[in-house]
């Protein structure tokens, strides 16, 4: 035994890991052109969502629309009115906040579910697995987005359509909360597959001899070699998740005094305006919506290549 | 194949269907008020009249075929329940009545906007297979090239289209602008036909522009589909081979790579054709097309329970067979999984 080893500064050493790690990453990602260009588009999208008023001012509604009804584009309204009279601009750039708030909070309930369910059926496998890998089957066959559309308005009818949870409309929750209940089995699949692997590893085999319980092992062990996999398909789910809500509000599930991109076009085709060729009331939420999901399936596909270890390497 | 496989498989099949049948059943019984009042919209009824209508409707039955008491401890079969009759006129294709047409069934009031979706959708899916399978695999054999920046570029936007998002933009420029094609509808309304033909073109015309819409939707998956998959293939031997034996590329491409590119994608396509069935929604909303999808949508804003779960029930039934159909396309097709 050598008494000249310096003490290893553990700490330091990890720090200086991770921020190689991080510096490997960013190379790696810069070098996609497709990428770069989602993150761009994705950014330009999350300021105008953050700070609507700053650029546009506050939602326009009925009482306070600053035009006439269907005013084609105009200096004094860049993008034109809706039926209403509202501003355009207004409109889409407060449904940007919109949409991409339900995004989010969809995406999050999907992935949570998706993450446990994945990790504990692979983790604890024997009839666990079994039982949720059934269940994940089921919804993975479902028609899902029928299902969402029949679930939706039965849950409105028993909360009531004008009810308040924690002061946010139930409408909107219940949007987020279906999206979620019919999308996470996808993600539950692709994390299982991942776990079963990183469960044969040697540490875990250290980690459970030294004494740690299932769930110690699962959080400070598994989670920790699947979060890659989680954040790219974490990006890819909000895409879907963005799709499925501009889908449920065009067709009528949404929330009028909340007016996402969806909930916009829903109006538009209400008021027959493709028909009366009022383009300006249409084209700006469409191409938010196509930009914005574009944007997520081009990040979501680059982090996929760079981060899944089955992927990874083969470009 | 083996029997195994095949027995799983439809075991499966019959397990997911059964999962569909129970669900439906809870879902009825969690809306609120109870079924009587929903069916009888009327605060006047006396108790007598109800007490019929719960005797007519079964309503007056347990719910669950089991008996469960707890002082004495005692589990009871009993035939006689909401659940088992559910079952039974389930399976005979009796589907309960609409809330929204009086009178009228579930099965006619489904059946008679099944064919438009079965043509607009089964149409549209013809069409996007073969552009979309020919666009990836050539963008997929040239990786990198022109066509495939573009063509793959092409394919990302449309799958990031929802059908509206395609079908308003053509109605603005095709049907309100040029006026080239009618902007709704499946037939003119009150139009006198001098032959079958006359009324078959006039249809063709209402049909050009959501067929487009639904194409181009389509289009992108598989697109992206298949060049992954002639991507994948491109590195194998017997491609390697075949260049070796000095082959032409079209020829490498079209009797090597390409029907072994397919085996993934047969699998999608057998599980879309279950889709036929639940249409393209949205973008029959747009179009206004009197198919399942705006059937789907008026049963939504009218709270027509039995009707949307009509409909749940038989596009469930769709996707679960052709689920069934794929896999057994695949153990067919891929030696690899029939054991």
């Amino acid at each position: 035994m050598s008494a000249a080893t310096a003490p290893v500064d553990l700490r330091g050493e990890r720090w200086r890991l991770r921020v190689r790690n991080a510096r490997d990453f960013g190379r790696r990602y810069a070098r996609r052109t497709d990428g770069v260009v989602g993150l761009a588009i994705l950014l330009v999208f999350v300021v105008l969502a953050a700070l609507p008023n700053v650029f546009v001012g506050a939602l326009e509604t009925a009482t306070t629309a600053s035009g006439t009804a269907l005013e084609p584009p105009s200096l004094t309204h860049l993008l034109g009115t809706d039926g209403l009279g509202r501003d355009m601009l207004n409109q889409t750039v407060h449904g940007a906040r919109i949409s991409l708030t339900i995004g989010l909070l969809a995406t999050l309930i999907t992935i949570l579910l998706g993450a446990v369910i994945g990790i504990v059926s692979g983790f604890r496998g024997g009839r666990i697995d079994n039982v949720l890998m059934r269940l994940t089957d089921f919804f993975l066959i479902l028609p899902t987005f029928v299902l969402a559309v029949l679930l939706a308005p039965i849950i409105l009818d028993i909360v009531g359509d004008d009810a308040e949870i924690a002061g946010i409309k139930a409408k909107l929750i219940v949007i987020v909360v279906v999206i979620g209940l019919t999308s996470w089995a996808s993600t539950a699949r692709i994390i299982r597959a991942q776990t079963l692997s990183v469960k044969e590893r040697m540490f875990v085999d250290r980690a459970r001899v030294i004494g740690s319980g299932p769930g110690h092992i699962m959080r400070r062990h598994i989670l920790p070699n699947v979060t890659n996999l989680i954040v790219a398909n974490t990006v890819l789910t909000f895409a879907a998740a963005i799709f499925t809500e501009t889908t449920l509000a065009f067709i009528g599930l949404g929330d009028p005094f909340a007016p996402s991109w969806g909930q916009l076009l829903n109006a538009a085709q209400a008021i027959g305006a493709p028909s009366l060729g009022a383009w300006w009331y249409i084209v700006p939420p469409a191409t938010c919506v196509v930009l914005v999901i574009l944007a997520f399936t081009l990040v979501g596909n680059a982090l996929d290549d760079i981060m899944n270890p089955k992927t990874a390497g083969r470009r | 194949m083996s029997p195994s496989y095949l027995g799983r498989k439809v075991l499966q099949a019959i397990a997911t269907l059964v999962f569909v049948v129970i669900l439906n059943f809870m879902l009825f019984r969690l809306m609120p008020g109870s079924p009587e009042r929903i069916l009888l919209r009327n605060p006047h009824l006396d108790a007598q009249s109800i007490a019929a209508a719960r005797a007519r409707f079964g309503l007056d039955k347990p719910l669950l075929p089991l008996e469960i008491s707890v002082d004495p401890p005692s589990l009871k079969v009993n035939p006689d329940s909401q659940f088992l009759a559910y079952l039974q006129t389930t399976a005979s294709g009796d589907l309960g009545l609409s809330f929204e047409f009086r009178g009228e069934s579930v099965t006619e009031v489904i059946g008679v906007r099944f064919w438009p979706t079965i043509i607009l959708i089964g149409l549209a899916e013809l069409i996007a297979i073969v552009v979309g399978l020919t666009l990836g695999s050539a963008a997929g054999w040239k990786r990198g090239g022109t066509l495939d920046r573009v063509g793959n570029g092409i394919s990302l936007i449309l799958y990031s289209m929802p059908y509206f998002v395609i079908g308003m933009p053509l109605i603005i420029i095709f049907a309100a602008g040029l006026g080239w094609f009618p902007t709704s509808g499946m037939l003119s309304p009150g139009a006198q036909y001098q032959s079958p033909i006359d009324q078959l073109l006039d249809f063709a015309r209402h049909l050009v522009l959501p067929l487009a819409t639904v194409s181009l939707g389509l289009i992108g998956g598989y697109s992206i589909l298949m060049r992954s998959s002639i991507i994948e293939t491109r590195g194998e031997d017997y491609v390697t081979t075949a260049r070796a034996k000095g082959l032409k590329d079209r020829s490498i491409l079209r009797d090597h790579a390409f029907p072994n590119a397919l085996l993934p994608t047969v699998t999608v396509i057998a599980i879309n054709l279950g889709y036929v069935v639940a249409g393209a929604i949205t973008a029959e909303i747009v179009f206004n097309w009197p198919g399942l999808g705006t059937l789907t949508v008026d049963a939504l804003a009218a709270r027509d329970y039995p009707v949307l779960q009509g409909i749940f029930l038989l596009i469930s039934v769709a996707v679960i067979l052709a689920n069934l159909g794929a896999d057994l396309i695949y153990g067919r097709l891929d030696p690899r999984v029939r054991a």
